[in-house]
């Protein structure tokens, strides 16, 4: 059978993981041009390379449109429901560190815990006339954090698409669920992270979509092999 | 829809619930979000069917009867007390079932005699759903928050504690976190090296002080001091914190919280057990007990099969806006819930009513009913 592996289509996610292959045996070439969005392993005929964006890749995997695929943990747990159940996380690989986290303003001396965090939440309505703001682009992760781990129902999510940062200071929001991976942007926005806010600590992986047919398939067998023996 | 999509037995039911007392009312099926995830919170979104108006609003098909029932009779100001019935569809992603359902229910706003509406909410679930399948034994589960918030006021926990355990009552899982939380409390990454500063340099003794420092801080770094929380919040707040780091539940009190979460008796044993619960442990629950004994007392008088019924002291739902009793009925052989109520004081002031307004009702989860009927053969 030939299996479709999805890689990044730009910028150092995507150099990171061609190399991974390279030194897995797998060097992969683009079919025509370097800017083409298929690719071919050199001298493999079984398996064939996309290249597309990190946030396709883990819907593709979900769909089961794509066999393997190299995204991070967060986007394929943002973009998945029972992630676990429908995609097989075979491999770490080492680059693309960024933790998920929930952060609050450093002024807020009296939180530093998510238990803290709820004490506000419910009392927010009563004080402000309003629920807690918390500005993200990950709402599945947020709600299972929040409502699943540490039992806190009452907060609003305020979708943001960039600079989610900023949103505590300009008043858009009162606290944020962010990617961060060396915190210094949080920093630079007085915001600091709860002792027990980290809700994922994410990297690269290469995750499989979950397929009957992949079972005792000896392509698949040494995809997972051939990388997981570089790391 | 075609009606005869409706139960069969939906005529019954109205008439039973008119012979109740209560009013039918109708509510439109489209409504608007914001109430629905202003009361049960985030995690609704996922389960309701949302879509936005051309201005923007975000409106939602009726996922509930509850609020806008409550939202109706605040806008009509039409004055209580007032028994409401439904009868109707709700939309819903469940894991089992459809997700469009029929509802039907009774809300009874603004009786101001607790023990007597709440007796009486219980006894007209049980006889409408007896109504429906005759014959078959009724099982009750009941439950009561105050009496979980007695239990937890007499322990002397600081209010903040309190307030923490009332919130997750309902919710084991959370509640026992809380509890194992209470009896070994975290040491590290409570406070941050902030706080440690604040009170190297006197702040955390001098409220108006660190009132000020705070506001001071936020200027500075651009952040709004009345956008979100004040500087007051956050310094009384500090205060309340440092309360809550420096209490520590002893064994005794966390074994007597455990021993009365764990009392599952049938109710007609409850007053006497929950009094036995408050000598034992040297809690004083007086008038939370005097109030569960006159519903005891109050459902007896109306007639309801007592028997039927168990008292389960951990029973309760967390949302905040229930504050005492709550009950589900069940029918033997079948494991599903068929009716579910509560009392929901707290609800209408939180949607606007400008006066305090107790709220007590019921909900019939009509399609498990049928079901129920037509297994009915089939069950031993």
């Amino acid at each position: 059978m030939t299996i479709t592996i999805a890689l990044p289509s730009k910028g150092r996610m995507k150099d990171d993981a061609s190399a991974i292959f390279e030194r897995a045996g797998m060097k992969i070439v683009a079919v025509g041009n370097d800017r083409s969005y298929r690719g071919r392993v050199e001298g493999s005929d079984d398996v064939e390379i996309a290249f597309l964006s990190a946030s396709e890749i883990s819907r593709e995997l979900g769909n089961g449109s794509i066999d393997f695929g190299v995204t991070g943990e967060d986007l394929v747990r943002e973009g998945l429901a029972n992630a676990d159940a429908r995609v097989e996380f075979c491999a770490r690989l080492g680059f693309g560190h960024a933790d998920v986290v929930v952060a609050v303003p450093e002024i807020w001396y009296d939180v530093d815990t998510m238990a803290d965090l709820g004490d506000v939440a419910a009392d927010f309505r009563a004080r402000h006339g309003r629920r807690l703001a918390i500005a993200t682009k990950y709402w599945r992760l947020t709600q299972n954090h929040f409502s699943g781990s540490h039992g806190i129902q009452l907060y609003r999510i305020v979708e943001s698409l960039g600079a989610t940062e900023g949103a505590p200071a300009s008043g858009s929001a009162d606290i944020i669920v962010d990617i961060t991976s060396t915190g210094s942007t949080l920093k630079a926005n007085h915001l600091k992270i709860l002792t027990d806010g980290v809700i994922l600590r994410s990297e690269a992986c290469l995750v499989r979509a979950r397929k009957s047919a992949h079972a005792g398939d000896p392509v698949v067998a040494r995809v997972i092999a051939a990388v997981r023996g570089v790391l | 829809m075609p009606l005869i999509n409706l139960p069969i037995f939906a005529d019954a039911l109205l008439a039973d619930f008119e012979s109740l007392g209560a009013l039918r009312v109708d509510t439109p099926v489209i409504q608007p979000a914001e109430p629905f995830l202003a009361m049960a919170g985030e995690d609704l979104r996922r389960r309701i069917f949302m879509t936005e108006s051309e201005t923007g609003e975000s409106l939602c098909l009726r996922p509930e009867f509850t609020i806008p029932v409550c939202l109706r009779h605040i806008e009509a100001v039409t004055g209580t007390p007032k028994r409401y019935a439904y009868l109707g569809e709700v939309f819903r992603q469940r894991r089992e079932g459809g997700n469009e359902f029929y509802q039907a229910g009774i809300e009874d706003l603004g009786d101001t005699d607790i023990a007597s509406a709440d007796a009486r909410i219980v006894g007209d679930a049980m006889r409408v759903v007896a109504n429906r399948l005759p014959g078959r034994a009724l099982s009750v589960t009941l439950g009561d928050q105050a009496v979980f918030e007695a239990v937890v006021g007499a322990c002397g926990l600081p209010a903040g504690w309190q307030k923490r355990l009332i919130h997750a009552f309902g919710d084991q899982k959370h509640l026992q976190k809380l509890l194992t939380e209470l009896a070994h409390p975290r040491t590290v990454g409570v406070f941050g090296p902030e706080v440690v500063r604040l009170s190297m340099d006197g702040l955390l003794e001098d409220e108006a002080r660190l009132i000020a420092h705070i506001a001071e801080t936020m200027e500075s770094t651009g952040y709004s001091t009345n956008a979100s929380r004040s500087p007051q919040d956050i310094a009384r707040r500090l205060k309340e914190k440092m309360e809550l780091a420096n209490t520590q539940l002893d064994r005794k009190t966390l074994d007597q919280v455990g021993a009365f979460l764990a009392l599952d008796v049938p109710l007609a044993d409850a007053p006497a057990a929950l009094f036995a619960f408050a000598q034992k442990s040297g809690l004083k629950l007086d008038e939370a007990l005097i109030r569960f004994d006159a519903r005891v007392a109050a459902l007896s008088k109306a007639g309801a099969d007592i028997g039927a019924i168990r008292y389960r002291a951990a029973f309760g739902r967390p949302l905040d806006y229930y504050t005492g009793l709550v009950f589900e009925v069940e029918v033997a052989g079948i494991q599903a819930v068929l009716a579910g109520g509560g009392r929901f004081d707290r609800l209408l002031t939180l949607l606007g009513a400008r006066e305090h307004i107790p709220a007590v009702g019921f909900s019939l989860w009509l399609d498990r009913i049928e079901k129920a009927i037509t297994s009915q053969g089939g069950v031993q």
